[in-house]
């Protein structure tokens, strides 16, 4: 049966000069299935989404096309028009003469509007409904790490009134990050205190996760503890696993023996240093200490905001004369530009070289030698401490999570997020979360960022217990698909699978749940097999075909 | 595509026929690729002033006379066929419609498996006398880009890769790893004389037995 | 030839693009044609083709900058189809109607307007030529 395709224009209120809408109009009521057109001035206001409904009814369309502004805007609202009217939201297709035709371009327009028109009726002839379902989803949240990031993602679960279950492979929470607290600015251990009190936190240490399967909402997670086995559901998994550093020296440090022993004493990393700054039975306080930071090609955050705070407690605590070796202080996190000022001025010296400092056991102390880019030479700064370069890396663990989950990791090894802008804390796969250390050099802020958005995220996602989930929107045809694998090799988002529909043979089935619907396996089939409601090859085809019938 | 625009030269109207098993799965004859093929012949022709219709047609599998049988009624309407099928299919398909000129569009190269998407490796030669028991189930056949039977030729490069391409693995240091994981290195001892590469006469041709 | 250029347009970079190119009045030629993908991944070898068969003078396919593709690999593969089909063009001796593809951010309509003159320009010049 041949569509019956209703066209509602909007002129935006006037907005839309340079189209004649009178014309238009005529021109549109003659492509083929064309039932109505209707040109509403305000279909930004209730009374205008009312008269097209109402005009739906009437008219009994089964398909419809808004000439308007952007789909960007309005699809979700005028969607619902529809849905109140009787119709799928899916039967709709916009045409954007306002923003990519009236406002884009001078003089008139109005053929190029009716060519945008023909080409969404096109596509409107060729849409199809898509049904909708509610599936029920478990409210736990699995948090693996135990560090800052995950204890702090589990207080704020259970604010928001979610379960969830701290999974840690060491004996203890807060293992690596005790010693890190003083650097960033936190106190761990008040946090776990608060964590063993909350009935909405279950605490399994000494615990790895073996396997995971399934989908956002449906998570099936077995955890090994102890040699034991524990199988449970979950929601939604947070990685919250955090990093780890190592020194970096540089190459062409060649030691003898004696001076392997010296270098090892007073080379240090960050951490190594606020222990020393915490111990009250130091034997003897460092008179100049050097630091060296940034010269990797990374964000240095961490780095940067370690070595403001030890600077200035060492200055503090010892008063000795410190000599700072960077490429840049990185200043972009909350209240570093502050601490950078603060140490300045109580006489903290920053030299700026471009390369890496060499460095040099030199009569029982280290020698940094570098050249100043200011001064245009080299300066040698001999000193009895030296806090070296750290390179981050993610902890030992990562790889192997990241193959259980099924998630990508970035060229460093660090878990990749979904989009660096967009999504920052969810990684490709729906329903696994990523926060703090584990994705790259965070400061603490960020971290609380990250934690934030994750939970809210989170929330949404699980608090009713259920999500709408769009059935079959995009499919395989079982008749098609020759199960090469292709669509699932290529799945961004790891949702299809090889199953049997009614006990057919395997074919790729695709998870309602976990799908995102971007069409990339529909794109790759080689068998043609897969069809995405919206963006099918049909209805992407009539929209080109419009254009040679203009 | 020039060979294949050069002997479509003379007709108006033309079935691309592809095949929905092995060239569907390694992505060079499914519905996609005869989409394409025929997109881009009429693209071709039209480029030049001309016209050429083209009808698309999958068979399931176009090695088997019934299933190519079904597209009788499609290739009476044309004047030539254009095969995506292996060599094997495009024969099926000659054979079965006589009167019509049948093209091949594909170059049938080898038996291979999928590395990752899109990325196929040879891994048997079908050389008709299997060697495999004796190399912990690595052909050096054809995996060894000299097909060598009693080890590796000498110039292995650092990390196990072959000379001629440093992007291959060394069939011989994958043998010889695998029959260590399998405490099975004797059989690296024994010297095997050269192949008799006409175990299979050509034609080859196997009757199963009857059941 | 109908002078049309069709660009696919992801919807989470080209597409908004586009629309803050309209926003702030910034002009494109009038050829451009927009048909809207939820990812430039989506946009397969036969989608350009097909345009072109249908009289397009070009076809341009707009995603996401590298690696802030909404879908992680679809701009990287929508680059390598864009390839490939302008290797089958080559194939057939078709050149002066370009598949480009160009990477921007939603918030660079700027780019967007680039690309479109740009493509239009290199349809100009290769007509003019000959």
């Amino acid at each position: 049966m041949e569509a019956k395709i209703g066209v509602f224009l909007c002129n935006c209120g006037g907005g839309m000069k340079n189209i004649d809408f009178d014309a238009a109009g005529a021109k549109v009521a003659k492509i083929r299935g064309v039932a109505c057109v209707d040109l509403i001035s305000d279909l930004c206001l209730e009374e205008g989404r009312e008269k097209m409904a109402a005009g739906i009814r009437a008219e009994n369309l089964d398909r419809v096309v808004v000439a308007a502004c952007s789909p960007e805007f309005k699809e979700h609202v005028l969607g619902q028009v529809l849905e109140n009217a009787g119709l799928d939201g899916h039967l709709l297709c916009m045409a954007n003469i306002r923003e990519q035709c009236s406002w884009a371009h001078e003089g008139d327009v109005t053929e190029k509007a009716v060519e945008l028109m023909n080409m969404a009726v096109n596509k409107a002839r060729l849409l199809q409904p898509v049904e909708k379902q509610d599936i029920a989803v478990d409210r736990e949240v699995l948090v693996v790490g135990g560090g800052f990031s995950a204890v702090a993602s589990a207080l704020q679960f259970s604010r928001v009134g979610l379960r969830s279950t701290l999974l840690e492979k060491e004996v203890v929470l807060g293992t690596a990050t005790r010693e890190l607290e003083g650097l960033h600015g936190f106190d761990i251990c008040s946090m776990i205190d608060a964590v063993e009190g909350d009935t909405n936190i279950e605490i399994l240490t000494s615990g790895r996760m073996t396997t995971a399967k399934g989908t956002i909402g449906d998570f099936t997670v077995t955890i090994t503890k102890e040699g034991e086995e524990i199988s449970r559901k979950y929601g939604a998994i947070v990685l919250a696993t955090g990093y780890r550093t190592e020194l970096a020296l540089g190459s062409g440090l060649e030691l003898r023996a004696d001076e392997e022993a010296i270098s090892r004493a007073k080379i240090v990393s960050q951490e190594q240093l606020f222990g020393m700054l915490n111990d009250p039975f130091i034997d003897t306080k460092p008179k100049t200490i050097g630091f060296v930071f940034g010269f990797s090609d990374e964000n240095s955050r961490f780095p940067t905001l370690a070595t403001l705070n030890n600077a200035l407690a060492a200055k503090k605590e010892w008063d000795s004369e410190i000599y700072v070796f960077c490429k840049d202080v990185e200043v972009d996190s909350e209240g570093v530009e502050k601490l950078y000022r603060e140490a300045r001025e109580c006489g903290v010296v920053f030299l700026k070289c471009e390369v890496l400092p060499r460095i040099a056991v030199d009569n029982g102390r280290i020698a940094i030698e570098a050249e100043d880019v200011f001064l245009g030479e080299d300066t040698i700064v001999a000193c009895d401490l030296l806090v070296a370069e750290e390179l981050l890396f993610p902890t030992e663990g990562t790889a192997a999570l990241s193959s259980l989950l099924n998630i990508l990791l970035d060229s460093r090894g660090f878990y990749q997020d979904e989009n660096v802008h967009l999504y920052p804390v969810a990684s490709e796969k729906k329903g696994v979360f990523l926060v703090g250390g584990c994705r790259g050099d965070l400061d603490t802020g960020r971290v609380l960022t990250d934690i934030s958005s994750a939970v809210m995220s989170i929330d949404k996602l699980l608090l009713s217990g259920t999500i709408t989930v769009e059935i079959e929107r995009v499919k395989a045809d079982p008749q098609k698909c020759v199960a090469c694998l292709t669509c699932i090799r290529v799945c961004p988002h790891g949702a299809i699978q090889l199953g049997r529909v009614d006990g057919g043979k395997e074919i790729a089935v695709i998870v309602d749940l976990a799908c995102d619907a971007c069409g990339i396996c529909a794109a790759v089939c080689p068998a043609k097999a897969i069809d995405f409601q919206g963006y099918r090859d049909d209805q992407l085809l009539a929209q080109i075909e419009a254009i040679e019938e203009s | 595509m020039e060979e294949i625009k050069q002997a479509m030269a003379l007709y108006k109207k033309v079935l691309v026929a592809g095949c929905g098993t092995c060239v569907t799965v390694c992505w060079a004859g499914g519905e996609k690729e005869v989409g394409i093929l025929a997109s881009q012949l009429r693209l071709a022709r039209s480029a030049e002033g001309s016209e050429i219709v083209t009808l698309e047609a999958i068979v399931e599998r176009q090695c088997e006379k019934e299933m190519v049988a079904e597209l009788k009624d499609k290739v009476t309407e044309v004047e030539a066929v254009l095969s995506l099928a292996c060599g094997s299919g495009v024969q099926v398909m000659a054979e079965l419609f006589e009167d019509k000129p049948v093209f091949p569009a594909v170059n049938t190269t080898f038996i291979g498996m999928p590395e990752k998407e899109g990325l196929w490796v040879e891994m048997c030669g079908a050389c008709g006398d299997c060697f495999l028991d004796r190399t912990g189930g690595i052909c050096p056949i054809v995996r060894c880009a000299k097909g060598l039977l009693n080890g590796p030729c000498g110039g292995t490069r650092k990390g196990g890769k072959c000379e001629i391409d440093p992007d291959k693995d060394c069939a011989w240091v994958l043998v010889y790893r695998r029959l260590e994981k399998q405490g099975r290195l004797d059989l690296m001892r024994q010297y095997y004389t050269p192949k008799n590469f006409r175990a299979v006469k050509r034609p080859g041709r196997v009757q199963a037995t009857k059941a | 030839m109908n002078g049309r250029i069709i660009a696919f347009c992801c919807e989470h970079s080209a597409y908004p693009a586009a629309d803050l190119a309209g926003k702030l009045g910034l002009h494109y030629p009038e050829t451009l044609r927009i048909i809207r993908v939820p990812c430039a991944g989506r946009v397969d070898v036969i989608h350009m083709l097909r345009a072109l068969e249908k009289g397009a003078s070009a076809v341009l396919v707009l995603g996401c900058e590298d690696g802030a593709c909404h879908h992680i690999t679809g701009n990287i593969r929508a680059r390598e189809r864009v390839k490939h089909c302008d290797m089958l063009l080559r194939e057939i001796g078709i050149d002066g109607r370009p598949v480009v593809m160009f990477n921007l951010s939603p918030n660079a309509p700027h780019k967007f307007v680039k690309a479109a003159n740009e493509i239009t320009k290199i349809i100009k010049e290769s007509r003019e030529a000959r």
